[in-house]
């Protein structure tokens, strides 16, 4: 995909908007090159590319919305597009909380474009699958994904907004199985960079626990004190993220946020915030309908603080929009937290491990859900890396265990947090979910186990 | 930028481009989508939205290896870019290659496929769904209900497919569907949440009518307002009677994933996973007890999971999967078909659109009926639940343990349906919990999910699920308040 640049981009949506016959209007503007490649039993076993354009039309006529998308940018096709909207919305009846569209706000420059890793090549992807291939050790096998990433969002309104910013993504996994003996260990990086990927790193974590990952026994049911790795975090996070930190989540009693804001409501050690303008993520400044992308705190040090607005729910809950809606065609409407940033400490892997007596250690976990959003319960199973830890030590490969428990309490008890990084969730990683997070490992007091898989 | 629509000549010319640039095997698929949903909120419109995405996509075997590019663009430059990155792709693919791809034969297609239809949904004025929709709403209102939503949606999906191989075959597919859901809240009560979003089936308008929404978001509200003051269930082993549309999701998660062949490949173990059905277990493992028999189709009318032919160019097919409890067999492409050494089975090579790589998905993947009224079913239960409708779920990797709650559940006294019950959830393993069932009534019904997420990048796939009410005996629970 060609970079179209901000004015190549934005000149069609304006031209599109003028004279429109609406109310008011908006246009955003998604353009992705998806470059992705798979691989298993150390071998490419699918290399795709798209190129893609959506362009999101909203058409306002006395308060009642029409939303029409094309594949073009053509401006007589974005005239066409936004005179269907028009049509729907004369069709249909007024919103009496529709906000109105952004006004212009000053939206600071992105810094989650990388040059170099827009224009990674095909050769180059799957020379970093060679590299985790050929640095897996012998009676291993490896499987993953390589993808590379280069989108262009663009944000113009008949109000005068004219946002615009690209963004790259470079992300290589390796999941290492055993092949003579029941055991997998996965690593991944993630980075806006393609030179931050070091293939022969991630398949040596994944080797080394899979050479861990042997002879595996089954863990009874029961509360375990509990070492987190990143990923593991970040699938806890998602599940706060959806249930609990829109606008609309908490105007309609769905949020464990819910007429607790300002109270209490994990311990201390947890605080969480969306921070789209972290210059160690990946993000666009704005959000779908134009607004600056704000730093938002969720928890400090264990107190909800409130949740995340798009203009609708934050005008039906008497506030500002923080710069949070979503694209309609994914989520529902009310904001979504889709950056977050968990403060980290300085604890070592070895010190998290250390510090149990008697507990397990979670890489990732596999199709995660939560029973009872209201309380942030996500009930999910472990895989690629459950291990036993016995005084300070890693002692035993554990068969896969179903964790099921509330976020809030997960987070009550945290005793150690190690550094931050960059991750995503499993739903996240392959684009069903868009969360991404600056996230630490942590030990905590108590991880409730309800059953094991097969050995 | 302007998006054209290329020809079946201009389809048929890429790939012959493509087999003289050296692919042993090319096609070209062209996808445009339509999708047109109203849905209403609290009694006000909340959003009017029509959609379309059209592009086309070029895959290619070259020097043994899959090379796949898509573009919504279709002028000159951008088809021969296309064709170059395709090869690009298949070069890199190449370079880090054990075994080489090798596709099932399948005799070249020829034909159309377009759904039947009463009443176009498209045709259907705006004003008539707003009107409809407003009436369900209406119906919804209840005294604790906070919050009340629900939709009326048409897709429409133009495919066309040309081979190298002499296949081209074009398909048009028109579904319709609905969603409903409510929230009661009341002080001091846990909310309680009743919702159905695969209300979905291929076909027009009548559907819609069929779903009769009002009398259904009458049910919807009486469940929620009854659960939100239902007591906790009692946490024991019990008979468990499930609703077709709970099974539909139970088949899907339980059955249908794990017999994705891809997943004996190991193309999805670092996403999806694999299975724990494997090709020395075809013809011995138990699956499940002898009531339990399950049969993929792609050719029932009306299924998601229906079409002409699939994205290899396979006509339409059925084929067991579980035969009297016993697991036989796997949803195939060519290229898993190739890879097992075995024949194509049925068909299940899909792709969501024009941007993705097709992949083996499910089709209309069902529990077969069996021959007793569900009347009959339900007075063999002294004691018991009626599971209504799935919650949340959650599957291991192998898609062997599995946790799933329900949105409302209902007592079953010596046969007789009585009140509701609260916080009722159960995990197991799936042999175990399909080995627990003593019976299958005949009241077997399709339904319809959207959106079965498999695949990098994600690809939502469209899957039918047929199901009837069901037995389970003394199924371990769980209770949460």
């Amino acid at each position: 995909m060609t970079l179209l640049g901000a004015d190549r981009l934005l000149a069609p949506l304006r031209e599109g908007l003028r004279d429109v016959a609406a109310d008011e209007a908006d246009i955003h503007v998604h353009r992705r090159r998806a470059a992705i490649t798979r691989y298993s039993h150390s071998s490419i076993h699918q290399n795709a590319v798209s190129d893609e354009t959506h362009a999101t039309v909203r058409a306002i006529v006395r308060k009642a919305v029409g939303v029409v998308t094309t594949n073009s940018l053509v401006p007589s096709d974005l005239r066409r597009a936004l005179a269907d909207a028009a049509s729907l919305a004369r069709a249909s009846r007024p919103d009496d909380e529709w906000p109105g569209v952004a006004d212009p706000e000053a939206i600071a420059e992105t810094s989650s474009f990388h040059e170099e890793t827009a224009a990674a090549s095909a050769q180059t992807q799957a020379e970093w699958i060679g590299a985790v291939c050929a640095a897996v050790p012998k009676g291993m096998r490896a499987a993953g994904t390589s993808q590379i990433e280069v989108t262009e969002d663009a944000v113009a309104n008949t109000r005068g907004v004219a946002a615009y910013a690209p963004a790259t993504m470079a992300y290589l996994r390796a999941l290492v199985l055993s092949d003579t003996y029941v055991g997998s260990g996965y690593a991944e990086e993630l980075s806006m960079c393609s030179d931050a990927l070091h293939p022969r790193a991630i398949a040596a974590t994944a080797a080394e626990k899979c050479a861990l990952d042997r002879d595996r026994i089954q863990l009874a049911p029961g509360d375990y004190e509990a070492v987190f790795e990143e990923l593991a975090v970040a699938e806890v996070l998602r599940i706060m993220s959806l249930t609990g930190l829109g606008g609309q989540s908490v105007r309609e009693g769905r949020s464990f946020m819910a007429g607790r804001i300002g109270e209490r409501v994990t311990g201390e050690n947890f605080t969480l915030l969306d921070h789209a303008m972290d210059a160690r993520t990946i993000a666009v400044p704005f959000d779908v309908e134009g607004t600056p992308t704000q730093r938002v705190t969720l928890v400090e040090q264990g107190v909800a603080r409130g949740p995340v607005y798009d203009r609708t729910s934050a005008n039906a809950m008497g506030t500002r929009s923080t710069g949070h809606a979503a694209d309609p065609s994914r989520y529902a409407a009310g904001g979504h937290a889709g950056h977050l940033s968990m403060t980290g400490g300085p604890a070592t892997r070895e010190q998290l491990i250390g510090a149990v007596r008697r507990g397990i250690l979670i890489t990732r976990f596999h199709y995660t859900n939560t029973p009872d959003p209201r309380a942030a319960t996500m009930t999910g199973t472990t895989r690629d890396g459950t291990f036993l830890i016995e005084d300070g030590k890693i002692t035993q490969a554990l068969a896969n265990v179903r964790y099921t428990m509330s976020a809030l309490d997960l987070f009550s008890g945290i005793d150690l947090l190690g550094p931050q990084r960059l991750a995503r969730d499993w739903w996240s990683s392959n684009g069903m979910g868009s969360v991404i997070c600056l996230v630490p490992s942590i030990k905590v007091r108590r991880a409730t186990i309800t059953g094991s898989s097969p050995l | 930028m302007r998006q054209v629509t290329i020809t079946s000549s201009g389809m048929a010319d890429l790939v012959h481009v493509a087999s003289l640039r050296g692919a042993t095997y090319a096609d070209a698929r062209t996808v445009e989508r339509e999708y047109e949903a109203v849905s209403v909120k609290d009694g006000a419109v909340e959003s009017v939205t029509r959609t379309a995405d059209r592009g086309l996509a070029l895959r290619v075997i070259h020097r043994g290896a899959w090379g796949f590019a898509a573009t919504d663009r279709t002028d000159d430059s951008a088809i021969r870019e296309l064709v170059d990155e395709a090869f690009r792709r298949a070069e890199a693919s190449a370079s880090v290659q054990r075994r080489k791809v090798n596709l099932a034969p399948v005799a070249a297609q020829r034909g159309e496929y377009r759904t039947r239809l009463e009443r176009d949904p498209f045709a259907v004025p705006q004003s008539e769904r707003i009107d409809h929709l407003r009436a369900v709403d209406a119906a919804s209102v209840g005294p604790n209900i906070k919050t009340r939503r629900s939709s009326i949606a048409a897709y429409r999906t133009r495919k066309h497919l040309v081979t190298s191989e002499g296949t081209d075959v074009s398909q048009e597919i028109v579904e319709s569907g609905a969603g409903l859901s409510v929230l009661a809240v009341k002080a001091g009560r846990k909310p309680a949440s009743r919702y159905d979003s695969r209300l979905v089936r291929q076909g027009g308008w009548e559907y819609v009518e069929h779903l009769d929404l009002v009398a259904r978001a009458g049910r919807y509200r009486d469940d929620a307002e009854a659960t939100l003051d239902a007591p906790l269930a009692d946490e024991r082993p019990t008979t468990l009677v499930f609703t077709p549309e709970f099974l539909a999701l139970l088949v899907h998660e339980s059955c249908g994933h794990p017999t994705e062949a891809d997943r004996l490949l190991e193309h999805e173990v670092a996403f999806a996973g694999t299975t724990f059905m494997w090709p020395d277990d075809r013809g011995k493992l138990r699956y499940g007890s002898p009531q339990v028999s399950m049969t993929a189709d792609a050719t029932i009318p009306g299924g998601m999971g229906t079409f002409g032919w699939d994205d290899d160019g396979v006509p339409a097919m059925r084929t067991k999967l579980v035969d009297k409890g016993i697991f036989v067999g796997y949803l195939t492409s060519r290229e898993t078909a190739g890879a097992l050494e075995v024949p194509v089975a049925i068909g299940s090579a899909r792709a969501e659109g024009w941007q993705h790589f097709p992949i083996v998905r499910m089709v209309n993947v069902s529990l077969d009926a069996g021959t007793t009224p569900y009347s009959e079913l339900l007075r063999g239960v002294e004691s018991g639940l009626l599971m209504e409708a799935p919650a949340s779920y959650s599957l291991d990797d192998k898609r062997q343990n599995f946790h799933f709650s329900t949105q409302s559940a209902r007592v079953i006294r010596n046969g007789e349906l009585e009140g509701y019950v609260r916080g009722v959830a159960f995990q197991s393993l799936t042999p175990d919990f399909w080995g627990r069932c003593d019976l299958v009534a005949d009241d077997w019904e399709l339904h319809g999910f959207l959106s079965c997420a498999k695949g990098e990048p994600l690809q939502l796939m469209r899957v039918g699920h047929g199901a009837a009410h069901a037995r389970f005996r003394e199924v371990p629970i769980e209770v949460r308040e």
